[in-house]
């Protein structure tokens, strides 16, 4: 009696905790250690997501800009729709995109300068039907805004990715840590990659010591997410299709400082 | 009164200055020597016509079709308007009594030709504030008008009378080769456009829209739930003629003409033709903060430019590899973000058959439907950034072989250290194009390249290591 009590209870506080997922469901990554650690077995659509990058990628936001596109590529190939990208700059590039497995021609972007114009763009976005997510670049962004997100997407159930692309240190260092409601919270490193079997071009050269460059790798960190605890992967990134495969996983421990991990990796790889 | 070659002249008089024996052109000296206590002020020209425009648009409550005539008239072409009014009489009485109420001393006169309505305007029996010429009676209502009225230079008036040619029906009496031989063709052009054998068209103030609702109120509306409550009325209205004729509206322009004479405006563009009332109510109650009432708006007219066929069609944006089609329409979301943010905003990115990297990808509409993939990678091309910047971002770099990436670069005050790199990709510009010259130097050398932390930089040398300038190093783009 108790004990059907007490699943009846654990039930309910979980479908309070995957309100988002229950409502919309989720998208796998289609990697049985990422989804394991995501509740629902997946990305939930019809939420907030933060994905950030480290170092100079704070500021260029290429590693956020794949990873996202990653995800896109697999919720676009499940549902109609186009989807809405809100960038300040005019400096994402559709064959690279395309490189990542999403196909610009089903990307309509917007190009505002300023935070709030995409933050209100990205709003507009998560109301309008017709959208399978809506992407939005943004450096300063307030508790309430994301709030603000969460809600919206909630609502549609039209999933909203948040890249984080800060204008200069200072704005990194100010904004890194500050909480927000997202459900999930990305941070992707960069990795040195390892050499690939055939030597590259350069390596024919005269001087001799280049070494070529192989598929990429990311350290893959999910700080946060809500109704399931932070974990971490290394991944590798297939050049052309932009297909993600599990080489470490690291799910359950902490992550350890970067700088460690890289320059573990440098004398492994030799 | 006028500065003019150091003497002073008077420009313009009120009606007892006119009792008292001056006019215009007289020297203020003279005036002030038999007229002591006369009140003068200095003109200006510039903002007399400035307000006489602002009077030509507030005649746009009457037609589109207005503008200003020289420095003391407006005019309104109200063909196919005047019965929306009550006919002519109803239109001048409406014109004269809120001319009245703004302070204005008018003559309005309504004729088939714009030249009779000048000169009935002007040269009407005195005490005949509104003149109507009934249709067809051009020539025998300026049949007794003075030749003045066929807006001749003073030169041309005394030349007629000199003549005895007064009136402007002593003129048309007169054969026309002689009269044009001795006062020249001007003269009887004029008198041609007067009575309507020649034509002459008027050039409104602005664009004239293919179709335009009005709505009118007894009582100068303020609050702004009235102001979107009379916005979402002429937008049915404008939407059901639009209807009619299977079209939509693709830009629009909301009038509201304040009772203080001034116009205010919003204008808007749309992605694709509309009629749906709610979609295009809503872009324009969104602005309707922009629009300052004042003590009130008399007016409020919604014009529709640009009218584009409307099929009933869905609009879909499908990937044309993927194939799947959109079942909701997010044209009305392009919309309201068009507007807000302005539609260059918004584009789409499609690839062009073109290995130059800026131009492999451009952008494009967003309501364009896609082309078919024509611009798809080529087998065996080496990786594309995701980031790619426009222009290239120069570098400090440092290398040893000429046909070597970098060991080292420095960009934006970070030092990287080329741990691993491919390459080069040799890229030449299009010489065929003729701004060829426009992406720096023809030839440039690609090298995709990983520092010591893993990050990856798509980086070119400009000019040949052997050339004639000493190479210059960019960075194009940032690799995932």
């Amino acid at each position: 009696m108790s004990r059907e009590l007490l699943t009846a209870l654990r039930e309910q506080v979980r479908r309070i905790e995957r309100r988002a997922i229950a409502m919309h469901g989720t998208t796998p990554f289609g990697l049985a250690a990422i989804d394991r650690a995501l509740p629902g077995g997946g990305l939930a659509r019809g939420a907030l997501h933060e994905i950030r990058g480290t170092a100079g990628d704070e500021e260029d936001g290429a590693l956020a800009a794949a990873f996202a596109a990653i995800i896109l590529g697999r919720l676009l190939a499940a549902a109609a729709g186009i989807v809405l990208w809100c960038l300040p700059r005019p400096d994402l590039y559709g064959p690279g995109l395309a490189a990542c497995g999403l196909d610009p021609a089903r990307l309509v972007l917007v190009e505002v300068p300023r935070d709030a114009d995409i933050l209100w763009a990205m709003e507009e976005g998560l109301r309008a039907p017709g959208l399978v997510a809506v992407v939005g670049e943004v450096g300063t962004l307030a508790a309430v805004a994301s709030r603000r997100l969460q809600l919206a997407a909630e609502r549609s159930g039209v999933t909203a990715l948040l890249l984080r692309r800060w204008r200069d240190a200072r704005e990194a260092a100010r904004e890194r840590n500050l909480p927000n409601v997202a459900t999930t919270r990305w941070r992707i490193t960069a990795l040195p990659s390892q050499p690939p079997p055939i030597p590259s071009l350069a390596g024919r050269g005269g001087s001799g010591g280049w070494l070529g460059v192989g598929s990429a790798r990311w350290r893959v960190e999910l700080l946060r997410c809500r109704g399931g605890a932070p974990a971490s992967w290394q991944m590798e990134v297939a050049d052309a299709t932009g297909s993600l495969s599990v080489v470490a996983a690291m799910a359950d421990r902490p992550a350890p400082p970067i700088h460690a991990v890289a320059s573990e990796n440098l004398r492994r790889s030799g | 009164m006028i500065d003019a070659a150091g003497r002073r002249l008077i420009a313009a008089v009120n009606p007892s200055a006119v009792a008292a024996g001056l006019a215009p052109g007289m020297p203020l000296a003279d005036a002030l020597s038999f007229l002591p206590g006369l009140a003068t002020a200095l003109a200006e020209p510039a903002t007399d016509a400035a307000a006489l425009r602002q009077l030509a648009e507030w005649c746009g409550r009457y037609s589109p079709w207005t503008a200003p005539d020289g420095s003391d008239g407006v005019r309104i072409e109200i063909t196919g308007s005047a019965h929306l009014w009550g006919g002519e009489t109803a239109l001048a009485a409406d014109l004269a009594a809120r001319l009245d109420r703004r302070g204005f001393a008018c003559r309005i006169a309504i004729a088939d030709t714009l030249g009779a309505a000048w000169a009935l305007a002007r040269f009407a029996p005195a005490g005949d504030r509104i003149a109507i010429l009934p249709v067809a009676a051009t020539r025998a209502g300026l049949a007794a008008l003075p030749v003045e009225a066929l807006r001749l230079d003073p030169a041309a008036v005394q030349g007629l009378r000199r003549v005895g040619l007064k009136r402007i029906g002593d003129l048309a009496a007169m054969p026309r080769a002689a009269l044009a031989r001795r006062f020249g063709e001007t003269v009887m052009q004029h008198l041609d456009q007067a009575q309507g054998d020649l034509p002459e068209p008027l050039s409104p103030l602005g664009e004239i829209p293919v179709r335009r609702v009005r709505l009118s109120f007894a009582e100068p509306i303020a609050d702004p739930a009235d102001l979107v409550r009379a916005t979402e009325r002429l937008a049915a209205d404008l939407v059901t003629r639009l209807a009619c004729e299977g079209a939509g509206a693709r830009r629009l322009d909301l009038a509201f003409h304040r009772v203080d004479g001034r116009v205010e405006r919003i204008r808007l563009g749309t992605a694709r033709p509309s009629r749906d009332p709610h979609h295009l109510a809503a872009l324009l109650t969104e602005r309707l903060d922009t629009i300052d009432p004042g003590l009130g708006i008399e007016d409020v007219i919604l014009a529709a430019f640009a009218v584009e066929p409307l099929t009933v069609e869905q609009f879909h944006l499908a990937g044309a590899s993927g194939g799947v089609a959109s079942g909701e329409d997010i044209a009305p979301l392009l919309d309201r973000l068009g507007n807000r943010l302005g539609l260059d905003a918004l584009y789409r990115l499609e690839a062009r058959p073109s290995h130059i990297p800026e131009r492999a990808s451009v952008q494009v509409a967003p309501m364009l439907s896609p082309a078919d993939a024509q611009g798809r990678d080529p087998p065996g091309r080496p990786p594309r950034p995701i980031r790619l910047f426009t222009p290239p971002q120069p570098i400090e770099a440092a290398w040893l072989l000429p046909d070597d990436p970098p060991f080292r670069f420095t960009w934006r005050h970070r030092s990287h250290r080329v741990a691993r790199a491919d390459g080069p990709e040799r890229i030449a510009g299009e010489w065929w194009r003729l701004d060829a010259s426009d992406c720096g130097d023809a030839v440039r050398d690609y090298y995709r390249v990983e520092d010591q932390d893993g990050c990856r930089f798509w980086l070119f040398r400009a000019g040949l290591a052997g050339g004639d300038h000493w190479p210059r190093w960019y960075v194009h783009g940032v690799f995932a």
